[in-house]
């Protein structure tokens, strides 16, 4: 019971310590960030308490952009002691740093270092320097041998406290081969990798390779295998939202490729929810809304007006605000200049062959229209009025539209007419359904926003140490009572007589 | 590559530009070939092999998809191209580019479309290593792309007039299965969207030359074919009866208590 109950205060110490290193984290020297989170790499590791690991990783991408390689030789001689191998290694690794850093370090004088530190502050050395090399592209080459020489550590180490970091060192490592363009070389690594962490149950490891994996077939378009690779693996559930994002993304692009439109709308709507906020991550977000817009025309709605004009979607997605304009009002002319505009933008989101199949819908958006505003028309003008080829093409496209039920109406040949029918009613089975559907809409989004909430791991311990030391207080009241009580008992069976 | 099996690949060229071709002997020297490739180990082609024997391998599996179509084997062209698509996207790097690489693409989009897979049609040519604007200049592929999107926009007119332009022979083996694939298409849309039509434009609708075809095809469908008014009649399908689906209803709503339990 004792060191249930040490843990909570011991928390309770780290966060205070954490607030009062707050206000001074503004000032703070990437070099200082570093070793600050060297320390809690080592508190993660001694407390088994993935959460530090976890703080340490979310301040990687604000450091990333302020690092530089004395930051990083600085760090790394105030940590490990002087006759360290590791630090050997780790410094001849580093770029040469300029002169003016090598000054800085002469200033602050700290006491030496004399304990080696854990496995663990060596990988994220190791991460912060790859990342550091793929900030410019004449290092691509050594960040790919570094992170695949980590990645070999790692595995050869095995520690489940070096999981979260490990997970993030091959996502450098994927950055690292496909910036070097060699994406295709790693796919066997990954696989082998996901393997093993699906062995190890080393969730955060295998949610992160599954979506390297995705990443990389999408990247060659390879649909099939990334579809047979979705179905023969389990996304591990512990996943970190972002991880969640990019795989329901993934798996959108999939799905709408596999022309199952609705299964990627879901999907396309999971990862925009789970996506972190559009000002922390634009990339993300304008891709995903770049695929829901089409997806969403695939599925014949109409995206709402206001996303278009989102500060940070607004310029991304004027080539898609074009084709919205033109499936809407359902000209086929306005469609193809807008897509002969815009092709070299929709080739690069990889969305053109998407678009391309929009075709059909500007169709039958614009025989909708007619067949609403017309209780007669001849296919002669259906013809000229939808840019059609011929009238015989006409025919057959309202005849096709009639049998969708995409409209409501009949063709009469002989008079070469085509007369539209009254609407539907409205109601009938399939209001069941469309409640149906909106209903379970709903129901599922309060379930993954329930499943999207994190805890901290052993919060519920507290919990339980409440609840322990309750009952400890019943059970003293309740031993006072019958020490207290043990003349009421002596009377009761008199009472009892009484009555 | 033994001897013997330069021999019999050399035969089966020979055979095989021969016009006309002698498909069952084509065939036989097919099966031997894919037993020396299997015993050269080049049927499932290893990394370290060597480039030429790749290639020679690769050339007599595209003649196998060939002669496949010719002699109406479409389960085998489906093994052969299984077993090329290592070639062209695993070794697209190692061996030079197949001028047969893109017609053998484009029939198995074809074949994919006269199945109605669209799904797979669609992650295919995803999947395809061109840019997208030279999708549309490649004859081989443009060919079934355009046939995907008349047929998915309603257009068959156009694909019946296309089945003369064919970007090589192979297409036209397809073209009948198009045929039907089609012609189940816009009948099926002509029985909701006419009351009756004239037995003419009935038969010129539906692509056929002769009445007999067309009356054929119409009671195979169970139209009413009024010969002496000269014009088909489509039952009317009756008014849906409206029934409640009492079953569904009942589960839904458990599942909705169930869900709103969870969330009270």
């Amino acid at each position: 019971m004792a060191d249930v109950d040490m843990k909570p205060t011991e928390e309770k110490k780290t966060e205070e310590t954490k607030e009062e290193e707050k206000p001074k984290k503004v000032p703070l020297t990437p070099a200082a960030e570093i070793k600050l989170n060297a320390t809690l790499i080592e508190r993660a590791v001694s407390t088994f308490e993935p959460r530090f690991t976890h703080r340490v990783l979310r301040t990687l991408t604000s450091l990333k952009k302020k690092l530089d390689a004395g930051a990083l030789r600085n760090a790394t001689e105030e940590i490990y002691p002087a006759d360290s191998q590791t630090r050997q290694q780790l410094l001849a690794l580093f770029p040469p740093a300029s002169t003016d850093l090598s000054m800085e370090i002469d200033t602050p004088p700290s006491k030496p270092a004399t304990v080696e530190p854990v496995p663990e502050t060596e990988v994220y050395f190791r991460l912060l320097l790859i990342h550091h090399l793929l900030a410019s592209p004449s290092t691509y080459g050594k960040a790919m041998e570094i992170s695949k020489q980590t990645v070999e550590k790692i595995q050869i180490l095995n520690r489940r406290t070096m999981d979260p970091l490990a997970a993030k060192v091959w996502y450098a490592l994927e950055r690292s081969y496909e910036l070097g363009g060699e994406l295709a070389d790693a796919r066997p690594m990954f696989l082998a990798a996901q393997r093993t962490a699906s062995l190890r149950h080393d969730d955060e490891t295998q949610a992160s390779l599954i979506n390297r994996l995705l990443r990389s077939y999408l990247q060659y378009n390879l649909y099939d295998q990334a579809d047979k690779l979705v179905s023969k693996t389990t996304f591990p559930l512990s996943a970190g939202n972002p991880q969640f994002a990019r795989y329901h993304y993934y798996l959108g692009r999939i799905k709408a490729v596999q022309l199952n439109y609705t299964a990627a709308h879901t999907n396309i709507q999971q990862a925009i929810r789970r996506a972190p906020p559009a000002t922390t991550a634009p990339g993300f977000y304008q891709a995903i809304h770049k695929l829901s817009v089409v997806v969403e025309l695939l599925m014949g709605d109409i995206p709402e007006r206001g996303l278009f004009r989102h500060p940070v979607l607004e310029k991304a997605l004027t080539g898609y605000f074009e084709i919205v304009k033109a499936v809407r009002s359902g000209s086929l002319s306005q469609f193809q200049t807008t897509l002969s505009a815009h092709q070299a933008q929709f080739e690069a989101d990889k969305t053109h062959t998407l678009i391309v199949r929009l075709r059909q819908n500007v169709i039958k958006t614009g025989i909708r229209r007619l067949s609403l505003s017309y209780s007669r028309i001849s296919l002669r003008d259906i013809c000229v009025k939808l840019h059609l080829d011929s009238e015989e093409d006409a025919e057959y496209i309202v005849g096709k539209a009639i049998r969708d039920g995409v409209i409501e109406g009949r063709i009469i040949h002989e008079k070469g007419w085509m007369e539209c029918g009254g609407q539907k009613g409205g109601y009938g089975p399939e209001v069941i359904d469309v409640f149906n559907r909106r209903i379970s809409y709903c129901l599922e989004l309060h379930n993954q926003s329930v499943k999207a909430m994190r805890y901290p791991l052993n919060a519920h311990r507290k919990e339980l140490a409440a609840a322990d030391s309750a009952r400890e207080r019943e059970k003293e009241l309740a031993k006072e009572l019958a020490e207290g009580g043990g003349d009421f008992d002596s009377d009761e069976p008199g009472l009892g007589e009484g009555f | 590559m033994s001897t013997d099996l330069g021999q019999l690949y050399q035969e089966l060229i020979r055979s095989f530009t021969a016009r006309p071709t002698d498909l069952k002997k084509c065939g036989l020297l097919l099966n031997q070939l894919k037993i020396g490739l299997i015993g050269a180990g080049l049927l499932v082609p290893q990394p370290d092999a060597n480039p030429v024997d790749l290639a020679t391998a690769r050339e007599i599996l595209e003649i196998g998809a060939f002669w496949s179509i010719r002699s109406k084997d479409i389960p085998s062209f489906d093994r052969y191209f299984s077993q090329l698509q290592t070639f062209y996207n695993d070794f697209s790097s190692v061996l030079p580019p197949s001028p047969r690489e893109f017609p053998i693409r484009g029939l198995y989009l074809i074949r994919l479309l006269t199945q109605n897979r669209i799904a797979d049609f669609h992650i295919t040519l995803e999947s395809l290593p061109l840019p997208a604007d030279s999708l549309t200049s490649n004859p081989f592929i443009s060919h079934p792309i355009n046939l995907e999107r008349w047929l998915m926009e309603g257009s068959y007119s156009k694909v019946w007039n296309a089945r003369e332009e064919a970007p090589a022979e192979e297409y036209k083996y397809f073209v009948d299965e198009i045929m039907g694939t089609i012609r189940n298409e816009i009948a099926s849309c002509e029985e909701t969207a006419y009351e009756s039509l004239p037995l003419k434009d009935a038969g010129t609708l539906l692509f056929f030359k002769t009445q007999s075809e067309l009356v054929q095809f119409a009671q195979k469908r169970g139209w009413q074919v009024d010969l002496t008014g000269g014009a088909i009649r489509f039952a009317k399908k009756g008014e849906d009866k409206a029934e409640i689906p009492r079953q569904k209803l009942i589960a839904a709503n458990l599942q909705y208590a169930r869900e709103l339990e969870q969330i009270v």
